[in-house]
């Protein structure tokens, strides 16, 4: 279990998108639908970047990469150490 | 002359030439016109009033460009609606600017008439009217009402920006122009206007690549683009990821960037990656369009130093007013007023002059520089926030009984924050889902946080700089290294 979705989720569900209960939005729920925008996607990338430490390729910034939680974590994750 | 003399020039001299491009579909300027046509004779077979607009709900593309034609070349004005903003609040839009019909791709709830251009079959243009004065678009942006406001522009002040601009950048024949603003976003008149009057060729941005930014690269080089206007957000996400490579778009003529401060490290970051490419910052609210430009001298981009609004542009003229230094400005891109009810309502002051609400100054070389804002009005990512109609929205919220809105910055530029007081415990989240439903994206606040009572001056208003203290201890992002 990755440590980083929760935190992932805290963000992206407090600053980004809006939704009227964030306890109930699922891992596979589609966050470009939910408002996740590109200036959000932006955002969300500094903060990853910050927060793990990562470096997230210019040509991997995609639709599927941020589509929901579970692809943003595994994105997030396949570049840690 | 209506704002369509220069396409109709290129119509009859280069028919064949491209001039709308979307994906695989390329249209060239005699079918642009036959499809503007064909819609151009519904209006006019419908006999719809030509004081009132017509609204225009399409995605943008061809189709939309098409209708916006036909709209002008029947004599109507234009009102282009955002589909992404809440139907309660499109809903209000049409009905205060009392438009007579909705051209959209599906019946439109609240219209008048509904009008889908798929089916119409070709015609040709109608002959074009000739009321420079006559209204040519209305633009809603955020109103300090607590409502939107229609901004009504006539094909006169249109034009002055558009022959300008492409003047400034040389527009000819040869040049593809990326079109990116949204159509209710006055950017978006340059992508249209300034390209067809020049003979040049429109380049629909596919909208996920603005979430691509390596791809957008890709597409700006495969449509062998030669310039566009855009906003600096956009332009700052696009240089940090956008897989900017020197030499890799040299076509790349040119950049127009506007509505909103360009921090200059991130400008610098952009001009590094883009040796060739010429960049203008330009500077005006909706109401003037653009009355000021800066074309961005690389020698002086100091880190510390923001950039210039630079020297008049369009034929305006500026002054700053003795003793709060507010930018007044007069000159052909003047808006012809507010729209309200389906009348104009002016917005020059008792001398003629439009106030902008911004603090201007001049700098040793006598270039404008701005300062800010007199009042409460936020600029985020180009668009208009107006605190007072965030506040509005979270008043109608049942369990909100006093709200402050504020804007906090941080290395992205400045977001609205809410600080509200309830009377029972509700979650931000609830609230936040409340405004989703009645503001557009842009409007809704970065975060909603709850007070027990809000801070308040000797006279009793709420403090505002009090407010936006407690809310920025919230703002933790910092600028990317």
């Amino acid at each position: 279990m990755s440590d980083i979705r929760p935190r992932l989720r805290a963000f992206v569900l407090e600053e980004l998108i809006y939704c009227e209960n964030p306890d109930v939005f699922s891992n596979e729920q589609d966050l470009l639908e939910a408002g996740l925008d590109s200036l959000g996607i932006m955002r969300l990338i500094m903060f990853a970047e910050r927060e793990f430490g990562v470096t997230l390729p210019d040509t991997e910034i995609e639709p599927e990469m941020v589509r929901n939680f579970n692809a943003l974590t595994r994105w997030i994750e396949s570049h840690r150490q | 002359m209506s704002l369509l003399e220069g396409f109709s020039r290129n119509l009859e001299a280069h028919p064949l030439a491209p001039c709308l491009a979307e994906g695989e579909r390329r249209l060239n300027y005699r079918q642009v016109a036959e499809a503007a046509g064909g819609i151009a004779g519904k209006l006019r077979r419908l006999g719809l009033p030509r004081e009132r607009p017509i609204a225009v709900a399409l995605p943008k593309g061809i189709d939309a460009a098409c209708a916006v034609l036909a709209v002008l070349a029947a004599g109507h004005c234009y009102l282009p609606l955002d589909l992404k903003a809440p139907r309660q609040r499109l809903r209000w839009i049409l009905e205060d600017a009392g438009a007579s019909a909705v051209i959209a791709h599906q019946p439109w709830e609240g219209a008048n008439a509904w009008i889908d251009p798929r089916p119409l079959p070709p015609a040709p243009l109608p002959p074009l009217p000739r009321g420079e004065e006559d209204l040519a678009a209305i633009l809603y942006t955020s109103g300090s009402t607590g409502h939107p406001k229609g901004v009504a522009l006539s094909h006169r002040a249109i034009r002055a920006f558009c022959d300008w601009a492409g003047e400034l950048v040389a527009l000819g024949p040869q040049d593809r122009i990326a079109a990116i603003a949204p159509l209710h976003f006055d950017l978006s008149t340059f992508d249209l206007f300034s390209t067809l009057s020049a003979g040049a060729g429109v380049h629909f941005l596919p909208e996920t690549l603005l979430i691509a930014p390596s791809r957008l690269t890709g597409w700006l080089a495969t449509e062998g683009v030669t310039g566009l206007y855009t906003v600096p957000s956009l332009l700052s996400f696009w240089a940090w990821k956008g897989n900017l490579k020197t030499g890799i778009l040299p076509d790349l003529r040119f950049i127009l960037f506007a509505g909103e401060v360009f921090p200059t490290p991130r400008l610098r970051r952009l001009a590094d990656r883009l040796p060739q490419t010429r960049l203008y910052n330009l500077y005006g609210p909706t109401e003037t369009n653009v009355c000021c430009h800066w074309p961005v001298d690389r020698g002086r981009l100091e880190d510390d130093q923001p950039i210039p609004i630079g020297t008049p542009a369009c034929g305006d003229r500026l002054h700053i007013a003795p003793g709060d230094g507010e930018l007044w400005v007069r000159g052909p891109t003047l808006a012809s007023g507010y729209w309200r009810q389906g009348k104009l309502s002016p917005l020059v002051n008792a001398r003629g002059w439009y106030q902008t609400g911004d603090r201007a100054g001049r700098n040793a070389a006598g270039e404008y520089i701005y300062l800010g804002r007199l009042d409460r009005m936020l600029k985020v990512s180009g668009h208009r926030v107006e605190p007072a109609e965030i506040e509005a929205a979270l008043l109608s919220f049942p369990q909100v009984t006093d709200c402050a809105v504020v804007g906090v910055e941080d290395w992205q530029g400045i977001r609205p924050a809410a600080a509200v007081v309830m009377e029972e415990d509700v979650s931000p989240a609830r609230i936040r889902g409340w405004l989703a439903q009645r503001l557009p994206a842009y409007m809704l606040p970065a975060f909603v946080r709850r007070l027990d009572s809000l801070p308040r001056l000797s006279n009793g208003k709420p403090d505002l700089a009090a407010v936006q203290r407690l809310l920025h201890q919230r703002t933790s992002m910092r600028a990317p290294s």
